[in-house]
């Protein structure tokens, strides 16, 4: 894992990682180590937001969690599979809701993997790492 | 009775007693249905069809006798108030019934038409109330853990927050810290980890309650998974000073059981051992067979700590037992782990049991079932009951491009075991059950009898099939690969059993030793992680 600080400059062509988390400290701490790991972040609070702004953005991989305000992740899931632009984009489910039933539907609605809250850094940064891959970013190794 | 007609099945082998019941049931009330039968079969198959309102019952028939008639009824319509027919003689088991369950018991000779009418009326109300109780019961069971899950949700979303901004200290995210911060940050982390630890035991245990604890069953290597939980358990005994061996039979067959499920209730136990332990103390995990059974493996985790009272022993695996004298100052926890630990041994058809006297350490131990390979195999190595002269194994190999990915992999392989049932000869080969470990890497064992041109097409299918499976091409590797394994010679019928075994235990021993390989590399790559 890299451990440079966050506020370092930005190198140009670096992954954008979208994060959908309704509680915003969480949203905070989860961009500062995005960043940290050389990726740039935009972040929303609620369902309807994340379409809106993928749309605007077409991050290269969303980090989204379940229990959402306006429109919940599996809407969310449903909504990004309607728009053949951001049907493409690697969603990494991140709740705190248990895997048990969670999971399975999640993966089937779309998503490349899931997590349950807390996560191990190393085990997500990993995940969002190969979904990346997966996903056809050709930029920066990270 | 009050809400419609009465609809009463009376069971009554003598005719006169039929009929005299019959007459006063009808003075008691108008509006009743009576159906007579004089035998428990045809008793059991009206209850089939239809449930009275009410069963009125003599023990003494044709087909059955005594306790076993009252039995049989209420096990087939459990909700269904049932009210004996006693003789004089027969009083004390008309007794015994009501303590069993039945509503009430009736004296054959004393039966008056009012007094039949209340007590068929009463029986029918108590068993009313119990049903309602019941459904209450099961009710708050449910709400209960509608309030836990809802709970443990919204404990873990600032749980979360915390443990992001430590470790984003702690990695030295916000700048270097100085020794005595990232000392006191690692005991906040050490503590937040107990707390969501205990959160998922909340839940854990809630499942247990209600019955939602879910385990897959797998054959495994119970010898590696024990090495795993020792190798894991390593530090913790390292750091109080306690010695931790593993103590294994060579001979352990397959096991099938849950891996993750098995190493919890493994880490549990040795947790615990080494926590009574003083230091220079030792804990030891013992796995043997024993000869009186031989459907199940035994495990047992053995330490030389203070030891449990007699009197503490039958409470140990009851929900929220705490042990009054640990005194060491560690915390110990909500006492749930012991008996989040018995349900799944018992969910797995085992059993768990303490054995201990105090000052002199405890034993905790399990069975889990064994894995009867040497049965599944048989009508797939036996042709006409001889042995066959050969068969063939073969592995399915699926590795993970990157040890992450955990949030699909396992859907992923589970998606190729299905399409594995696809590619084999139904009544020749036989797919053995997803084997068990914690490294990533999925083995599939096919055991074939068909012929090697036959198998070579089999490969052949398995490779187009599994090879094409949109997301194991995007996450990982297939290895598809056959030996052959020879028959003893002059395979005979005399001893065809012992045979058989020889096989199994050779095909037992190729994937043992396949799974061993597995876990020295999760092993070494648990070292590294930890590193």
């Amino acid at each position: 894992m890299q451990t440079e600080s966050y506020s370092e400059r930005k190198p140009i062509n670096r992954a954008k990682i979208m994060v959908v988390d309704d509680d915003p400290d969480l949203r905070q701490v989860l961009s500062l180590r995005l960043r940290a790991n050389n990726y740039d972040t935009v972040s929303v609070c609620d369902g309807y937001s994340a379409i809106a702004m993928a749309q605007k953005e077409k991050p290269h991989l969303i980090i989204l969690d379940l229990g959402l305000p306006a429109g919940d992740g599996f809407a969310v899931l449903k909504n990004l599979q309607d728009y053949p632009a951001l049907s493409v984009i690697p969603v990494v489910v991140l709740t705190a809701r248990d895997p048990e039933g969670n999971k399975r539907r999640t993966l089937e609605s779309g998503a490349v993997a899931f997590f349950q809250k807390p996560a191990d850094n190393g085990e997500l940064l990993e995940a969002i790492r190969i979904s990346l891959q997966i996903g056809g970013w050709r930029g920066l190794p990270s | 009775m009050n809400n419609g007609q009465a609809h009463v099945l009376l069971i009554e082998d003598n005719p006169g007693d039929a009929d005299l019941v019959r007459l006063r049931l009808v003075e008691s009330q108008s509006d009743v249905h009576v159906n007579c039968v004089t035998r428990l079969s045809d008793a059991l198959a009206s209850l089939e069809v239809e449930t009275p309102s009410l069963v009125l019952l003599d023990l003494e028939l044709p087909d059955s006798h005594g306790a076993e008639t009252f039995r049989r009824i209420m096990r087939k319509a459990p909700n269904v108030p049932v009210v004996i027919l006693s003789g004089h003689d027969d009083e004390a088991l008309a007794i015994k019934a009501v303590h069993m369950g039945v509503q009430d018991y009736l004296i054959k000779g004393d039966i008056t038409s009012k007094h039949l009418e209340r007590a068929l009326r009463y029986a029918v109300e108590r068993q009313g109330l119990l049903r309602a109780l019941e459904v209450t019961g099961k009710q708050q069971i449910e709400l209960k853990n509608q309030f836990l899950s809802h709970v443990s949700h919204e404990l873990r979303t600032p749980l979360t927050c915390i443990h992001q901004y430590i470790t984003l200290l702690l990695d030295g995210l916000d700048g270097p810290m100085l020794p005595d911060q990232t000392d006191h940050l690692k005991t906040v982390l050490k503590s937040v980890n107990q707390l969501h630890a205990m959160i998922r035991d909340l839940l854990e245990a809630s499942r247990a309650d209600s019955g939602k604890l879910r385990i897959e069953l797998r054959c495994i290597d119970i010898g590696g998974l024990v090495r795993q939980a020792i190798a894991m358990m390593r530090p913790t005994a390292a750091e109080k000073q306690v010695g931790l061996e593993a103590v294994l039979d060579p001979a352990i067959p397959l096991v099938f059981a849950d891996p993750d499920r098995a190493l919890e209730v493994l880490i549990n136990l040795i947790d615990n051992g080494i926590k009574f332990t003083p230091p220079d103390g030792s804990v030891v995990v013992r796995v043997s067979l024993v000869e009186t059974d031989p459907v199940a493996v035994y495990l047992s985790v053995t330490d030389s700590g203070c030891g449990i009272p007699q009197v503490s022993l039958p409470q140990v695996f009851e929900r929220l037992y705490q042990d009054p004298n640990a005194v060491d100052g560690n915390r110990v926890g909500l006492g749930l782990g012991l008996y989040i630990a018995k349900e799944i041994v018992t969910l797995h058809g085992g059993r768990m049991w303490a054995v201990s006297e105090a000052g002199s350490g405890s034993t905790f131990s399990f069975t889990l079932p064994i894995y009867p390979l040497a049965k599944l195999l048989l009508p797939v190595i036996t042709h006409k009951g001889r042995l066959r002269e050969e068969i063939v194994l073969v592995r399915v190999e699926l590795t993970p491009l990157s040890k992450s990915l955990r949030g699909s992999w396992k859907e992923t392989c589970e998606q190729c075991l299905d399409l594995l049932g696809k590619c084999i000869y139904v009544d020749k080969d036989f797919v053995l059950p997803p084997l068990g470990s914690s490294g990533l890497v999925e083995t599939f064992f096919i055991v074939a009898s068909t012929d090697m041109r036959r198998v070579s097409i089999m490969l052949d299918r398995i490779r187009a099939q599994i090879g094409a499976v949109p997301r194991l091409k995007a996450s990982g590797t297939l290895q598809v690969t056959a030996e052959i394994i020879p028959a003893l010679p002059a395979a005979d019928l005399r001893n065809l059993e012992q045979q058989i075994r020889g096989v199994a235990d050779h095909v037992t021993e190729i994937i043992q030793r396949g799974l061993t390989s597995k876990q020295n590399l999760t092993e070494k790559e648990n070292h590294k992680h930890a590193n």
